[in-house]
């Protein structure tokens, strides 16, 4: 059933491509990313992925089964510009994402990755001058920020900002009250809020005492973007973008981010990464990867891209 | 309660009537001028300060019956000074940012001391010794001394006993600066009691602190056009080898945001050789009220001072500060947070004197203003001279400015003449970091709250470091209110 949800070119799932016409390069190696029994076992291996996941999981399978995944992402001819001096760096960036997948994004340094993914969380250094966005069905290019992240949206920073003065624990509660709020639920207590925050700690394997420093300040490269991790599995969002999240970590801390995003995954909701190397996606299996270059997607693949990226450089794709 | 209340109860031998010296001394001044042939303009009286001392002496002679030899010497050195000192103008350095025309447009009247009831202040804080001052006089029934160590002394200076105390509070009160400005010499002359704290050898006071709180028990309404001055003078003598936590709080009249007066307050406060004394200072002044203050520290060798300043009150807040480290080996350690709202000026003048080996000082001045018609003003002066070789001396200066064209003034200076020494100093105005707003946003958290939180963070470092939970409770939400009230 994979294969027909892939090759049928108007199924509105298909991640949508640029105008510079991509090519697809299926291969098996795809479906094993999200229909295969591998996948379950490695999630199943992960004692984190169980404290985080329950069973959602099992139900997730089913709905795998029946190919009725929902759209979550839409991105179509998204044209962005620089605030400030009006240059464009995304010019018609077509993206579809949906529930359960792991969508992957590489190119060159420059080519609008990260911009991308600030678009679409709306940084204001950013103006949105053509196409459309939807997540869930809603336009996102109409919500301010924080509703984006209220409907379920997350982008851990590629170099997350420190800020002195304010706890990180403060900060994790600000943010996880504030959705509370937005949904009508009553707000958590301190203690309440470390009751639940304790096991999102073990899942990212991240000392507590992390929660009494000030966000990310003084933070190591890998403690920062453990740190965006942590903000992940509290906010528990459907859509979790993560650029570059594997800069910087050592060979351990690259395996602990990939556990906990893996535990993080269930078949509702979907992951953008954002990486330079194959390594990471080694460990969280995309069911497509992207190519963008000068603010475009150019090439829409599975992991054989990465592969062939990984071996011949980006010579090899451009040359395809 | 009037002023001369704390009085009551003392020796005869005391109650001297206060001579009228200053008018004396005017005619005098006065005969000098008209013969003199070459007089400059620097040596004629200001009227308006001459003024101010004249209705001074006038309310001192009808209310100190009695006055400690202390301060009559006192007031017999400043009104030498006051002669001669003019107002304050902007051409002059340290007043050159300062607009102090919210002084000179007001008809500056003396506290009168006669006023029936002292509202009583609310108790809001545990401590076990306080001393309360109001409007300039020391009130033992607004008092609560309940464990200071053996033979430390807090009040008033009538009552200091005579004999070694009184010898040592004496030579200490006696000890001239001559780098005081004119507010220095209105203390100086218009101080109706000296409040007096002394620790001696080798005792401890830190655990819970002396609360010095003071109060102005009379004020007009904003917009009267006058002012109701009062000069509260505190001196703190810290024994060898001892230790002291002082909390010293400004209070505003309560009830009442309108209500106008002018406190010019001194304290004055030498730390002996190894003493350690950590200073708090909160100035919640109301909103309409004058503030100026000296603080005067003189360091012995191997002692080691701290302020944790936090000034969020009055219209104008003018703190003058002034540490001599007097031996090597000495440590300070200076921090400031204010905060400058509509129509308020937050002024630090800061001097800090390095004169011998291996001094320790750091500074920290932190500044928000939140509106337009706000200003900040910072003169920090550290000077690093010949002999203090291997002096450790940092400084820096932020400043947060919340609201188009407010302002502020920051002259972070250090003067190095010894040459092995470290110092280095920083200073920065900026808005609110886009980057942390965005922060903030990105995980939900909706952008009024996100500035609030950031806002408030900003003066965290300092508050963090009040010493005694409950102030630093208390004063944290007090700043928190501020800050978000808009
Ligand atoms: N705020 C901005 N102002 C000016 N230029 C910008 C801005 N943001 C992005 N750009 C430019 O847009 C281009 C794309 O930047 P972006 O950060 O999206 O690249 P990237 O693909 O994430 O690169 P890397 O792999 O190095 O992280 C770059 O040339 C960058 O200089
Ligand atoms: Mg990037």
């Amino acid at each position: 059933m994979a294969f027909s949800l892939y090759f049928s070119s108007h199924a509105p799932h298909l991640p949508s491509l640029s105008s510079s016409s991509p090519k697809f390069i299926p291969s098996k190696l795809l479906f094993a990313g999200f229909s295969g029994s591998c996948c379950v076992c490695r999630r199943r291996n992960l004692p984190t992925a169980a404290t985080l996941n329950g069973d959602a999981w099992t139900s997730g399978e089913e709905a795998a089964g029946t190919g009725q995944r929902k759209v979550l992402l839409e991105v179509k001819d998204l044209r962005a510009v620089v605030a400030e001096s009006r240059l464009e760096i995304l010019h018609g960036v077509n993206l579809t994402i949906k529930e359960g997948e792991v969508h992957a994004i590489m190119g060159k340094n420059g080519s609008g990755k990260s911009t991308l993914s600030k678009v679409l969380v709306g940084h204001p250094d950013y103006e949105v001058t053509g196409g459309t966005v939807s997540f869930k069905g809603e336009n996102l290019l109409d919500m301010k920020p924080e509703e984006r992240s209220h409907v379920g949206i997350f982008m851990s920073f590629q170099t997350p900002v420190e800020i002195p003065g304010v706890s990180n624990m403060d900060f994790l509660h600000m943010a996880y009250n504030a959705r509370r709020k937005k949904r009508g639920e009553p707000e958590l207590s301190p203690i309440e809020f470390f009751g639940f925050l304790s096991p999102k700690l073990a899942a990212v394997n991240m000392s507590p005492k992390f929660l009494d420093r000030n966000v990310n300040e003084g933070f190591s490269g890998g403690e920062k973007k453990r740190n965006e991790i942590l903000q992940l599995a509290v906010l528990e969002a459907e859509l979790a973008i993560l650029d570059e999240i594997d800069s910087g970590l050592d060979v351990d801390a690259l395996q602990d981010v990939s556990k906990a995003i893996n535990g993080l995954l269930t078949p509702h909701n979907s992951v953008l990464i954002i990486t330079h190397y194959q390594r990471l996606l080694e460990c969280i299996k995309p069911t497509f990867v992207h190519i963008m270059e000068k603010g475009n997607v150019v090439r829409t693949g599975d992991i054989s891209l990465a592969q062939l990226l990984e071996r011949e450089g980006y010579r090899s794709i451009s040359a395809v | 309660m009037a002023c001369s209340c704390s009085s009551a109860s003392f020796s005869p031998l005391r109650l001297l009537r206060s001579r009228p010296l200053l008018k004396r001394r005017l005619r005098f001044h006065q005969k000098t001028i008209a013969t003199a042939t070459n007089f400059t303009s620097a040596s004629l009286s200001d009227p308006f300060v001459l003024d101010i001392a004249d209705k001074l002496e006038d309310s001192l002679s009808l209310c100190s019956t009695s006055c400690p030899s202390v301060l009559l010497k006192l007031r017999d050195s400043s009104s030498q000074s006051l002669l001669t000192q003019r107002w304050p103008s902007a051409k002059e350095e340290p007043f050159r940012f300062t607009d102090l025309s919210f002084l000179k447009s007001s008809e500056i009247l003396p506290a009168a001391s006669t006023s029936a009831i002292h509202p009583a202040p609310s108790f809001s804080f545990p401590a076990s010794n306080f001393l309360t001052i109001v409007d300039g006089c020391v009130v033992p029934s607004l008092s609560r001394l309940t464990s200071l160590p053996a033979g430390a002394f807090a009040g008033s200076a009538v009552d200091v006993p005579s004999g070694h105390l009184y010898e040592t509070v004496f030579a200490a009160a006696g000890e001239g600066f001559s780098d005081g400005d004119l507010f220095w010499n209105v203390n100086g002359f218009g101080a109706p009691d000296l409040a007096v704290v002394y620790i001696p050898e080798g005792e401890r006071l830190v655990d819970d602190p002396l609360h010095l709180r003071f109060c102005a028990a009379e004020a007009t309404e904003a917009g009267s056009g006058r002012l109701l001055l009062s000069n509260p003078r505190v001196l703190v003598v810290v024994g060898k080898g001892s230790e002291l936590s002082i909390v010293e709080e400004h209070l505003g009249v309560e009830g009442s945001g309108g209500a106008c007066y002018w406190s010019n307050s001194v304290v004055e406060i030498v730390v002996e050789e190894g003493a350690k004394v950590s200073h708090t200072y909160i100035q919640k002044q109301s909103m309409s009220a004058a503030h100026t203050k000296w603080t005067f520290v003189r360091q012995g060798k191997c002692s080691s001072y701290e302020l944790i300043e936090l000034s969020t009150g009055a219209k104008l807040s003018r703190h003058s500060l002034h540490v001599q480290q007097l031996g090597p080996d000495t440590t300070t350690e200076l921090s400031a947070f204010h905060v400058s709202r509509n129509d308020q000026i937050q002024d630090l003048h800061s001097r800090l004197i390095l004169d011998h080996p291996r001094g320790y000082s750091r500074q920290l001045h932190k500044c928000i203003v939140s509106h337009s018609s706000g200003h900040a003003i910072f003169d920090g002066n550290i000077k690093v001279n010949r002999f203090a070789q291997q002096t450790d001396a940092g400084q820096l200066t932020r400043t947060l400015l919340l609201a188009p064209r407010a302002t502020a003034n920051v002259k972070p200076n250090l003067q190095i003449i010894a040459d092995d020494v470290k110092c280095s100093h920083g200073a920065a105005i900026s808005d609110l970091e886009e980057d942390q707003l965005f922060y903030f946003q990105a995980r939900g958290v909706d952008q009024q709250t996100a500035r609030d939180a950031l806002t408030f963070s900003f003066g965290a470092e300092v508050l963090a470091r009040i010493p005694f939970e409950p102030y630093r409770k208390s004063v944290s939400n007090q700043v928190k209110q501020l800050l978000t009230a808009g």
